[in-house]
């Protein structure tokens, strides 16, 4: 691992997530920022024991023998796989995103939204939730806009500034609704994002409103 | 008939961390030799877990509740070969299973159309050393034995978002408390059950 990301999810969101509850799209952001840190992957380890400890503690409802049965009939339709550790090289593009990719940055269709931002959707099967790749030119900068609901956004590759600091590969960063900001791309490099938002964005410029009209949820 | 010792042997080889407890033994018997005497005992003591654990969300009906512990079983056959006892307890790495079904199935009752499932989201459990380069010791059984020290307000919350399935915003509205209440409860409990966050 070359570096530990700065900023990671918040507990609710790691809780919700370890139990499983947290939406789909949201879960795909914040599985591949713990691919690549090792601190959130511990965390979600010991919060899986939490869930490990109350199962146990469950008071039990009785499952019949016909249950039981009807399992022992399919077990030799199921046979136990075989397991391997799969092998992942460090540092890589996170697997749950190559497979929403299907392919490479370049194999993406990308909608241009103005010089220097372009956007592409992915499919996740979340219908609540955009989950978008957002490409910034080194230096651009992403017209001011407002999130009329909540954003989480995953540094990809480069890096990006705003009014409250600056963030690099592998940072996690959560805005709630009503945080106006206007991110740039960190001069030295390209910057590109993962965004997970369940309102659409609400760019504030004038040169820019003309564009909100399209701006819709594009969750699918 | 079905006389089950699961007792570990010939696995002197086995660092002495390896916790030899019923369940974990159970599974590795499944791994090893397809032992359905084993699964047999495991089943007797999981599923009736299973099925509180399908019904406590009140988001399935009971058929949906069966189904799940069928198909929850049948999972832990297939996949027995994947548990490593260093690396979990039999309780954590069967509610994992557990979990990742009902995430499913219930994504299936809503129609989801989606290509990823739970499972995709599962890691490879942390080996003992990745703690230690960490600096920090996983004992996986010390959560369990805290859990029992907890104040109910605090087990409460906790309960309702890994058994009943329930967001913070959910629980808070059900117990009709704010959100800021819910999560400071819930900051309280990991503090108390010795899970380091630093944020
Ligand atoms: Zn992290």
């Amino acid at each position: 691992m070359s570096q530990m990301p700065r900023l990671h999810p918040d507990l609710d969101i790691m809780m919700e997530y370890s139990a499983g509850t947290l939406p789909l799209a949201q879960s795909a952001c914040v599985f591949a920022h713990i691919e690549n840190c090792a601190q959130c992957r511990q965390l979600v380890a010991e919060l899986s024991d939490v869930g490990g400890a109350l199962l146990a503690g469950l008071d039990p409802v009785p499952v019949g023998d016909s249950q039981l049965d009807a399992v022992l009939a399919r077990l030799d339709e199921e046979p136990p796989l075989q397991y391997s550790a799969p092998a992942r090289a460090p540092d890589s593009l996170p697997a749950v995103l190559q497979r929403l990719m299907r392919g490479d940055f370049s194999d993406l269709s990308w909608k241009s939204i103005g010089k220097s931002l372009r956007i592409s959707y992915l499919s996740t099967g979340d219908t609540q939730h955009e989950f978008a790749l957002y490409h910034i030119k080194a230096g651009g900068r992403v017209p001011e806009h407002d999130h009329c609901g909540s954003e989480m956004t995953l540094v990809l590759e480069g890096g990006f500034s705003d009014a409250e600091g600056s963030y690099h590969k592998g940072d996690f960063i959560f805005r709630r609704p009503g945080d106006v900001h206007s991110p740039t791309a960190l001069q030295s490099e390209d910057c590109i994002c993962v965004a997970v938002l369940d309102a659409p964005l609400k760019f504030m410029g004038w040169k820019f409103r003309w564009m909100n009209p399209f701006f819709k949820l594009r969750a699918s | 008939m079905l006389a089950v010792n699961c007792r570990v042997d010939g696995d002197a080889g086995a660092p002495s961390s390896a916790r030899k407890d019923e369940w974990s033994e159970c599974l590795g018997r499944i791994a090893q030799d397809q032992d359905r005497a084993a699964f047999t005992r495991l089943f007797r003591h999981f599923a009736p877990l299973m099925k509180a654990f399908a019904l406590s969300g009140s988001k399935f009906s009971a058929i949906h509740a069966d189904e799940l512990v069928q198909e929850v079983m049948l999972k832990v056959w297939q996949k027995a070969g994947a548990f490593d006892p260093e690396k979990a307890a039999a309780n954590t790495w069967i509610y994992t299973i557990a979990r990742n079904c009902r995430t499913d199935m219930y994504r299936r009752l809503q129609k989801f159309d989606t290509a990823i499932s739970a499972e995709d989201f599962d890691l490879e459990e942390e080996s003992e050393e990745a703690f230690v380069v960490l600096h920090q010791h996983r004992n996986r059984h010390r959560v369990r034995e805290l859990m029992q020290d907890l104040p109910p307000d605090q087990a409460q919350v906790v309960a309702k978002v890994y058994m009943e399935g329930k967001s913070h915003s959910e629980v808070a509205s059900e117990l009709d408390l704010p959100l800021g209440t819910v999560k400071s409860r819930v900051r309280l409990a990991i503090q108390k059950l010795q899970i380091q966050f630093e944020r």
